[in-house]
């Protein structure tokens, strides 16, 4: 027992002193990724790293951060029942935007593959359109707009089956479901890209072969040749929508109003937004913006280790 | 014998085409089964066919509005009292054939449209009839993707009575510039002059575009190429990072701008933008799929590790730094940045447009003209290089 632990302790020293004479080596290797790594550490290491600090103390910027353990986080759970329906909302939204959008984005890069070429362009564009035009969900508060003039009320109206507009924006009752279908709208992003441009290059002769061996329908092929080949695509997007269906803030804002009918459309960044930047209470939002992040991270493991069984 | 008597009956392939050959092979040694050659499509014969298809169609069509009209005409004249006779109560039936032939002349296009883009044999495993039906499906949800844009485009583009009219039409019926001129005279009303604006986003997408390039590909060309302690570590993290949203690291990313005196500086924008990770991240990526040698000869030649960067990497990854250009402007145009700019003569062309836009009912024209400014710089962009973008984005995958 102690013989082996010296061997892992002298193994893991000459270990160190090897890549320390490998980092004076490429000395330069550092020096070009000097000014990128300083400005990541300040900008995305360093606010992680405050926001856990700053999730234990009472902080208003005025006054200095004062420790306080783990009350916010106690808070948040008892005390904030708006908090209570953020998350119900986020994980409403996160659960069937996320894996729907990522599934309809393969969907329709997979459709598309087989296009000539010209078609396939006009497609791409149509299909990626609204994620790019930043702002361009706001035409859907003319038409979900609660009065007869909304487009939505209107056509209902005509054919008969309201009788009264109905206030899609600002009833508690419609709000969630209208934001689904807006971010789905959106939905097709940087990983639908990926997919597309990854299913441009899983190799022809995979196909071939796979027809030799006895594969009969496109259903197969794709579960036996394209999705294996496709994997670091499908990793990649799973990043993607993992960021995006969590990351649910500028739509129910511009839409449902801030704050929204009875808390309806409140998620857990508008939630962390209405304290940093309203209230000026750093170090709940901070807690908030830690949960978040901590879930995100988890429900990006969960997804990688279930992607990683894809086709084998 | 018997199997020499089938082996006649196979034609050999007449081209090149690996899959023909395989399946030539496959056929003679008896594991697959013989299918009836089918012929190559006729392009003129099956064009005059679909014509004949079509133009039966229209007929069908006009020939149901001609008597559409005919009878509403007459049920007019009852109902007004100047002839006599009983209501005609078939128009319904008419209506029915107009949609009907609609519908199919919809369908059949796209038949024409499935059999035109594949006019020689159709590919191993793929049916005709679930062509067509996914073609239909990704047809119907096209539309849907489409039909907000369309539309915001058309209200932009309708004068203000029609803005409010019930019920609503999409498209307008007497097309006006009113928006776009309305707008640039609210623009030329506010406090702070507008091309100062234009000025500040310009400037702030500019810069940090430009500072994101050079300090990302530096990065990422020593990432890809080079094995040093704690590169896979520091990847590993930006590949984390690139799902931390700007609201999860807003609040104390201010905390730590004001610290360092940033806040209400175009620097609070343009310094993260540098270090944006999807940039270091797809760079990475692609500059992994140069050939090392091309780095080995270089250092052989006697070139520095600067000049080998500069000279010879980034000249051979233009598809990767237009692709994060494109990417870093869009970002950048997009931002109004509300939260860390307080002074009015730099705040960013967006957030005035959607100070415009918050103006209420009254600016209902306007804020339509403003959602297609906004929108158009983007999708021009990105329409004008997406073949470059799609190039890098092949090389984008994640590995274990």
């Amino acid at each position: 027992m102690q013989s082996t632990w010296n061997k892992y302790v002298r193994m893991k020293r000459e270990n160190m002193k090897y890549n320390l004479a490998k980092a004076k080596k490429m000395k330069v290797c550092y020096l070009f990724l000097l000014p990128y790594a300083a400005l990541f550490i300040l900008f995305f290491i360093a606010p992680i790293c405050t926001s856990i600090y700053y999730g234990f103390t009472y902080y208003n910027i005025l006054e200095p951060p004062k420790f306080i353990g783990f009350q916010n986080y106690v808070n948040l759970v008892l005390q904030d029942e708006v908090f209570l329906t953020a998350v119900k909302n986020t994980f409403v939204i996160a659960v069937i935007t996320g894996p729907l959008g990522y599934i309809l984005s393969f969907l329709f890069a997979w459709f598309i593959n087989e296009l000539p070429r010209w078609l396939r362009t006009i497609a791409v564009v149509v299909f990626y359109a609204p994620s790019i035009a930043q702002n361009a969900y706001y035409i859907f508060s003319i038409i979900f707009r609660g009065d007869a003039y909304g487009y939505l009320n209107s056509f209902l109206l005509q054919f008969g089956l309201i009788d009264a507009p109905l206030l899609w924006l600002t009833d508690p009752r419609y709000i969630l479901p209208v934001i689904i279908v807006v971010i789905l709208w959106m939905s097709m992003g940087t990983g639908f890209l990926s997919f597309v441009a990854g299913l441009q290059g899983v190799d022809r002769s995979m196909y071939e072969a796979g027809y030799v061996d006895g594969i009969r329908n496109r259903w197969q092929e794709l579960y036996y040749i394209t999705l294996p080949s496709m994997k670091p695509m499908l990793l990649f997007g799973a990043v993607m929508a993992i960021t995006q269906a969590f990351n649910v803030c500028d739509v129910p804002r511009a839409l449902a109003g801030y704050p929204s009918t009875d808390y309806a459309a409140r998620t857990i960044v508008t939630h962390l937004f209405d304290y940093g930047f309203s209230r000026f209470e750093m170090g709940y939002a901070s807690a908030i913006a830690t949960v978040l992040f901590l879930v995100m991270i988890l429900c990006n493991k969960v997804i990688q280790n279930a992607l990683r069984k894809v086709g084998t | 014998m018997s199997s020499k008597k089938k082996i006649q009956h196979i034609k050999p392939p007449e081209t090149n085409d690996r899959v023909d050959q395989l399946r030539y092979l496959a056929q003679i040694r008896g594991e697959l089964p013989v299918e009836e050659e089918k012929p190559r499509l006729n392009v003129k014969k099956f064009l005059i066919i679909s014509c004949i298809v079509l133009l039966a169609l229209a007929g069908a069509f006009l020939l149901a509005t001609v008597r559409l009209n005919a009878i509403n005409a007459y049920n007019a004249a009852i109902e007004a009292g100047t002839i006599t006779g009983e209501i005609d109560v078939t128009a319904s039936t008419w209506i029915l054939v107009r949609v009907l032939a609609l519908v199919l002349a919809g369908v059949y296009a796209l038949f024409m449209l499935v059999k035109l883009a594949h006019p020689k044999r159709r590919k191993p495993n793929r049916s005709f009839w679930g062509d067509l039906g996914i073609y239909l499906l990704m047809l119907l949800f096209a539309v849907a993707m489409v039909f907000p844009l369309v539309f915001s485009i058309c209200s932009a583009l309708k004068p203000l009575d029609e803005l409010f009219r019930f019920p609503p039409k999409v498209f307008p019926s007497h097309v006006t510039m009113d928006n776009f001129s309305d707008l640039f005279v609210t623009m030329s009303q506010s406090w702070i002059p507008f091309s100062r604006y234009l000025m500040n986003t310009v400037f702030i997408t500019f810069v940090g575009t430009f500072g994101h390039v050079v300090i990302a590909s530096m990065a990422a060309f020593v990432l890809a190429k080079y094995d040093f302690p704690g590169g896979k570590l520091f990847f590993s993290v930006v590949v984390t990072a690139l799902m931390f949203s700007g609201y999860v690291t807003g609040i104390p990313n201010y905390v730590i701008m004001s610290r360092m005196g940033m806040i209400d500086t175009y620097w609070a924008i343009i310094l993260p933008a540098f270090a944006a990770p999807i940039g270091l991240f797809l760079m990475k990526q692609f500059m992994e799929g140069l050939p090392t040698a091309l780095i080995e000869a270089a250092h052989i030649d006697g070139a520095g590790e600067f000049r080998i960067f500069w000279s010879i990497i980034m000249p051979n990854v233009k598809p990767a730094w237009l692709t994060i250009i494109i990417f870093s402007v869009q970002h950048l145009w997009n931002t109004n940045a509300a939260t860390v700019i307080y002074s009015e003569e730099k705040k960013t062309l967006v957030y005035a447009l959607q100070q415009i836009q918050a103006g209420g009912i009254a600016r209902t024209g306007q804020a339509a003209a403003v959602t297609v400014i906004v929108m158009l710089v983007p999708i021009t962009i990105f329409i004008l290089s997406q073949s470059q973008i799609l190039e890098t984005m092949a090389s984008s995958g994640l590995k274990d």
